[in-house]
């Protein structure tokens, strides 16, 4: 049985092939695979958010912590399904129109892949046509909006009001971030929740779908 | 004294009648004049029309050429798309480097070849024929993390510092090249002083910074003042951690975001360096009142001394209230260093 402090520690240290060895002999010696995400990858990214915030990391270090962890996601993710486990809710994520800002967005989407979500990344500069099509043909319940321009902070709204006349608010979830959100904006537009991080994302989504 | 010889006799460290004014402003000019914002990145004339206008009805003492990132980019070959109301972007998921190899083949594009750079310094040529006596003319150039970033993707680039340093640093080696081109035919053109926008390296950290950025910037600053030019060197976001090294590059500028203390950057940098700077340029500037845009004037003015020039931490954004605007430039018309 490998010390699974190990994959903690090549989460946060971004270790992709260290995180995917140690996952792989963990699953062969019969470790749930849930536990392995659970209680040692999402603490992982729990505590590389800590040191983000903290400005011990920066970009680079969440990026390659974010990768490490996809490393184990994507040998962990077949056999959940294969058991039969559901994913906890379909996220469609993307960057609102007219921006193109999308490091934060990468980021809270593979946050919410290793929460268990399964992610529909619309990209940049997507209209809200795009994000009610994604409700319409994939079923997301769950559309997680991204800006960094005060200029294209309006776009949620208007995706939100959309949604709303294309008559699909109430099957899904809004969820929005990104440096100049704020709370008070979310309540004020009417979005469900809001998260100034990554982690912070994960629990929101988590909220959104229990309730 | 003219507004070029007050910038100029700043800069030298020679008595001015007042504090230089030199915001960015690129969105902004170009709504003065009503022209979409597509044309003020594409066509030269349509950029120098908005940099005077706007220079002539807020007292700027410069004008400038930036627009947005891309033009070196896009003249090296890497798709970008042009949006009617937005600066022109590099589409990252078709970087032109997204397969490393390429960089070995990369050709620098010449700078006068009729492209997006041969564009700007069409710009620096009608300023310096229209405005050249009256106005500091300001040119642009990307750094070498900010170019690195364009013509790699800038998610990958940040994680090929850990993959592959040696990759990041042939890149870099090769964007200086081309960036010091770039500036060579700027100065030729007119230009008084190479702005230096150097994005991305805000957001690495001090360590990568140290050993992978800061050698490039010196070279590039060392480059163009071998030309005889003059470096402001820009970086968005919080440049806290790096504020020291940005502080010894030598550069006639250092212009900073609203998010690094410019009392911190006083103590750090280099003695008598020229800040510029930082109000939050949403939450003050655009969204503030004149009485609170004067005060953070006179905030930024009391943390950086009298070695200052008066500007917000980074772009006027588009639908600033022209009021709050004047208020941030009474402050340099009013105020002796
Ligand atoms: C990198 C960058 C760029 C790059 C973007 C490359 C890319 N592929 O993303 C480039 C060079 C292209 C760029 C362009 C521009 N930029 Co820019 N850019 C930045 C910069 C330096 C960093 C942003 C970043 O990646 N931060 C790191 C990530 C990890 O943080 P984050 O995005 O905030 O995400 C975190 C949280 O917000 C949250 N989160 C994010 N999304 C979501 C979503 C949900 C659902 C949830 C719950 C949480 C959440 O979780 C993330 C992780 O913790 C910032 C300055 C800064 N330091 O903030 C300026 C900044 C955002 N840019 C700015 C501007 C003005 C522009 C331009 C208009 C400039 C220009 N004239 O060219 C253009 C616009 C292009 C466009 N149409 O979008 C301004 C915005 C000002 C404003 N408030 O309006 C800033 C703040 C710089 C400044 N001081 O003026 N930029």
């Amino acid at each position: 049985m490998p010390d699974l402090k190990l994959l903690y520690e090549a989460v946060v240290n971004g270790d992709a092939k260290a995180s995917l060895a140690i996952t792989q002999q963990a699953l062969a010696e019969g470790v749930d695979p849930l536990i392995l995400v659970n209680e040692h990858m999402v603490p992982a990214m729990d505590e590389v958010g800590r040191r983000f915030e903290a400005n011990e990391f920066f970009v680079p270090e969440l990026l390659i912590a974010a990768r490490a962890m996809k490393a184990s996601l994507e040998v962990i993710r077949p056999l959940l399904i294969a058991r039969g486990d559901k994913p906890a809710g379909r996220v469609a994520i993307g960057t609102v129109k007219g921006d193109l800002h999308d490091i934060g967005k990468n980021l809270v989407a593979s946050l919410l892949e290793g929460g268990g979500f399964e992610v529909i990344d619309l990209g940049v500069n997507v209209t809200p046509e795009k994000f009610i099509e994604t409700v319409n043909l994939k079923q997301a319940n769950i559309i997680a909006m991204s800006a960094l321009l005060t200029t294209t902070m309006p776009a949620m709204k208007s995706t939100i009001e959309a949604l709303k006349s294309a008559g699909v608010r109430d099957r899904v979830k809004v969820l929005i971030g990104g440096a100049p959100i704020t709370q008070k904006y979310a309540d004020e537009i009417g979005a469900d929740g809001y998260s100034e991080n990554a982690v912070g994302a994960v629990a929101l989504a988590k909220k959104a779908v229990a309730t | 004294m003219n507004s070029r010889e007050r910038v100029l006799a700043h800069l030298a460290g020679k008595p001015v009648d007042r504090l230089p004014l030199m915001p960015i402003t690129m969105m902004f000019a170009c709504q003065q004049i009503g022209a979409r914002y597509r044309d003020y990145c594409t066509d030269y004339r349509v950029l120098v029309e908005a940099q005077i206008r706007v220079a002539e009805t807020f007292g700027f003492d410069y004008v400038n050429t930036m627009s947005d990132p891309a033009r070196e980019a896009a003249d090296c070959g890497a798709p970008v798309e042009f949006f009617d109301h937005q600066p022109v972007a590099l589409v990252e998921d078709r970087a032109l480097l997204a397969d490393k190899s390429t960089l070995a083949r990369l050709k620098i594009p010449d700078p006068l070849g009729g492209g997006r750079m041969h564009n700007g310094i069409q710009a620096i040529s009608l300023f310096k024929e229209r405005v050249g006596s009256e106005k500091l003319v300001e040119g642009w150039i990307e750094g070498p993390i900010a170019e690195g970033a364009d013509l790699r993707g800038i998610n990958t680039l940040m994680t090929d510092f850990f993959d592959d340093p040696a990759f990041v640093k042939d890149l870099f080696a090769f964007v200086i090249e081309l960036e010091l081109r770039f500036a060579r035919e700027q100065i030729r053109a007119g230009a008084d002083l190479i702005g230096m926008g150097d994005a991305a390296a805000s957001l690495v950290g001090p360590h990568f910074y140290e050993e992978f950025v800061w050698p490039y910037e010196k070279q590039l600053v060392d480059g163009i003042h071998a030309m005889g030019g003059r470096v402001r060197l820009h970086i968005c976001g919080n440049t806290r951690r790096i504020l020291k090294g940005m502080g010894s590059l030598g550069c006639a500028v250092v212009d900073l975001d609203s998010l690094a203390p410019l009392h911190e950057a006083r103590q750090q940098a280099a003695p008598g360096q020229i800040l510029l700077g930082n109000m939050n340029p949403v939450t003050v500037l655009r969204n503030g009142t004149p009485d609170l845009v004067t005060a953070a004037a006179a905030q930024c003015h009391r943390e950086a001394g009298p070695r200052f020039i008066v500007g917000a931490g980074c772009e006027v954004p588009r639908d600033t209230p022209p009021e709050n605007l004047r208020a941030l430039c009474e402050y340099a018309h009013q105020h002796a260093p």
